[in-house]
């Protein structure tokens, strides 16, 4: 293949705990480790399991990698959550002629009116994929293989010694997720004009420095109630009422205090702020409380 | 109004003016030359002369932490220290300054270590230069008892809220017996009003401070604190012209000794100012036209009175008592930066000495200024000097 000057640009959507971080760290290894110029980086914060996530790549056959900035225009994006598609902006600024590499249940004919250009869209059930050859559903490696397969960013055989290095024991099931994914995911060309992002990702508006209250002191109390976390969840808890003894060890070890007790005395979690952690599941000592997967 | 002249060891002075200004909260950790302050308080707080929560603190990071909180319930808080002690604060002086909480500290300048050394210079002070907090310096025992309660003034001032620091050479005045005309209380009481902070600390009242400041709201915290800074001047001035009202004693962000004539003149800090003044009275009788100058507002640094007191000179002789290792003096290299932007400006000497309390005598003074002169005449402009140092 021709070496080309041109910089590929990735972001990956996803949410913390999928892996996002370490998918686009190993392309970036693998890339290196063709010869190729590439480098990952997260958008550094304060993310928590479940919240949405950005990580960024950039390869290049010969030109040395020097921005330090978030990808703006990319190239490519890949969506390890198709929840995701709903709560952010995911094709902001994607360029004309860009690759959508989406996880998704759903098939290509389902999906494809939710984007508007011209664009190449690859679907592929990962987390169905990463059930399977992985047993958890953790889908990064699993998009990593759909993303070469919808793009000729690296060879799928590069990822073997990154893998290796970075599983060990585990590396067969990746790979293998690789592999599985490399073949069943679904292209489709896309498509309608682009439009120009009327979002960025920061939805939030923030005070001017003149607004600032001294010392950013913050005088409405409680406003953290605001944020509603609950959409960083990807699972629910579920009661069930024939197993639960209302005995409240849910709501005492619920880490996000978003356990209450209803008017027949029976526990549930406000869907706003519950993240899905799991952890009342594992509490109930009557295994009444089942994590059920969002759609 | 000020009551008659009386012999006091400058700590006790700004004891005096603590208990003067009805400090509600200290807390502090005892380093010498700062330890006769607070040892002072504790006594007026034991045996209720001053009715003040006194928190004894493990260590200094502990007492300005310990200072955060009774300023932040809005507390009228006061600390004092030096060298490692002021060291060991550090991370937590950010914190004060960034969330605008009006604590007023004295600091006796020390060097600091290595090697050991509890004797006086500047290198505490500039340590904590970029620290976001109103600096001011003393020379003598008067000064450091009047700018201890205008800092209460100025730092609680609802257009300000910036802690605020007087510093006071270690020793020179700490330690000194002096003369001091202290004020009455029904006077202090009037030019100092109770502390009232807009947006206290209180559970029936639930604020947050303190919070995340993630990238899309940090540099504006920053501008805001760095425009609260800069504006604060205003108040510095206007405090210090009704306190020249009510007590005669008049301060100024630069202040100018016999400039009036002088081409060359030596810029200072802090006590030492006082026997240089002796050196350019003499040199002055002597028939030579120098002055001398000294920064009293070192943050938020006074850049046009500076350009104001410099404008008539040809040569201006800067003393610095600490070293920036590797890199140009702290003070001088600000001067430097404050008069490079103007097309005419005097020529820049800089001296560095007095470090970890060496003394510089008023003779010492005077080679000084001849030094400077010599330096400039044969255009040897590009490097500081270490003066007095044995070879």
């Amino acid at each position: 293949m021709e070496k080309r000057d041109k910089i590929i640009e990735i972001r990956w959507h996803g949410r913390g705990g999928q892996g996002a971080v370490t998918s686009a760290e190993l392309l970036a290894l693998a890339a290196i480790e063709e010869g190729k110029f590439a480098q990952a980086f997260p958008s550094f914060g304060p993310e928590r399991r479940g919240a949405p996530v950005l990580v960024f790549n950039r390869v290049s056959d010969k030109t040395p990698i020097r921005a330090r900035v978030s990808v703006i225009n990319p190239d490519i994006v890949v969506i390890l959550d198709p929840g995701l598609i709903y709560i952010t902006d995911v094709t902001a600024g994607l360029k004309e002629g860009g690759v959508i590499v989406i996880n998704t249940t759903k098939a290509v004919v389902d999906i494809k009116s939710e984007f508007n250009g011209s664009w190449k869209l690859a679907v592929v059930n990962a987390t169905s994929i990463a059930r399977d050859t992985i047993g958890v559903p953790i889908v990064n490696t699993t998009m990593l293989g759909a993303l070469v397969k919808a793009t000729d960013i690296i060879e799928l055989e590069s990822l073997a010694e990154p893998l290796k290095e970075r599983f060990g024991a585990r590396a067969k099931g990746n790979s293998d997720a690789c592999h599985r994914a490399y073949k069943e995911t679904e292209i489709a060309e896309l498509s309608g004009v682009v439009k120009k992002p009327t979002k960025t990702f920061e939805t939030e508006t923030f005070p001017s420095w003149q607004e600032l209250l001294p010392g950013s002191v913050i005088p409405e109390a409680g406003n953290a109630k605001q944020y509603r976390t609950g959409d960083w969840k990807s699972e629910s808890p579920i009661w069930d009422h024939q197993k639960c003894i209302k005995c409240g060890i849910c709501y005492l070890f619920c880490p996000e205090g978003c356990i209450g007790q209803n008017k027949d005395g029976y526990f549930e979690a406000n869907p706003y702020y519950c993240k899905g952690c799991g952890i009342c599941a594992r509490e109930c000592w009557t295994e009444a409380i089942k994590m059920v997967e969002e759609e | 109004m000020t009551t008659k002249r009386i012999g006091m060891e400058g700590s006790f002075a700004i004891a005096e003016a603590i208990k003067l200004a009805r400090v509600e909260a200290i807390a502090a950790y005892p380093i010498t030359p700062q330890t006769h302050i607070v040892e002072r308080l504790a006594e007026f707080v034991a045996n209720g002369e001053l009715d003040a929560e006194y928190i004894p603190v493990e260590s200094e990071h502990s007492a300005m932490s310990a200072c955060l909180g009774t300023s932040a319930v809005g507390a009228r808080t006061f600390t004092a220290t030096a060298s490692q002690g002021l060291e060991l604060m550090h991370e937590v002086l950010y914190v004060a300054s960034g969330l605008r909480l009006p604590i007023v500290m004295t600091v006796a300048n020390r060097a600091l270590s290595a090697p050991l050394s509890i004797w006086t210079d500047h290198s505490d002070a500039m340590a904590i230069r970029d620290c976001g907090w109103i600096q001011i310096f003393a020379e003598n025992a008067q000064q450091a008892f009047d700018l201890v309660l205008c800092a209460f003034r100025i730092a609680e001032d609802l257009t300000v809220l910036l802690p605020t620091i007087v510093h006071i050479d270690g020793f020179y005045i700490s330690h000194t017996i002096e003369s001091v005309e202290l004020l009455e209380q029904k006077v202090v009481d009037k030019f100092l009003p109770e502390y009232r902070h807009p947006y206290p600390l209180n559970p029936d009242k639930p604020v947050t401070m303190g919070a995340f400041g993630p990238p899309p709201i940090y540099t504006e915290t920053k501008k805001a604190h760095e425009v609260a800074l800069r504006d604060s001047k205003k108040v510095i001035l206007k405090v210090w012209q009704e306190f020249g009202k009510l007590s005669g004693s008049h301060y100024a962000p630069v202040e100018s000794y016999k400039t009036e004539d002088a081409d060359v003149l030596l810029l200072c800090m802090g006590s030492f100012s006082e026997t240089a003044m002796m050196s350019i009275d003499k040199m002055q009788a002597e028939g030579q036209k120098v002055g001398l100058i000294r920064l009293r507002l070192w943050r938020p640094f006074p850049t046009e009175e500076l350009r104001q007191a410099v404008s008539k000179a040809q040569l201006l002789i800067v003393f610095d008592r600490a070293l920036s290792l590797g890199g140009a003096p702290p003070v001088c290299s600000e001067i430097q930066a404050a008069l490079y932007p103007l097309k005419t400006k005097p020529k820049i000497v800089s001296f560095v000495g007095s470090l970890g309390g060496r003394e510089i005598s008023i003779q010492g003074f005077e080679e000084l200024i001849n030094n400077g002169m010599n330096r400039a005449k044969r255009g040897k402009l590009d490097e500081f000097e270490i003066i007095g140092v044995r070879e």
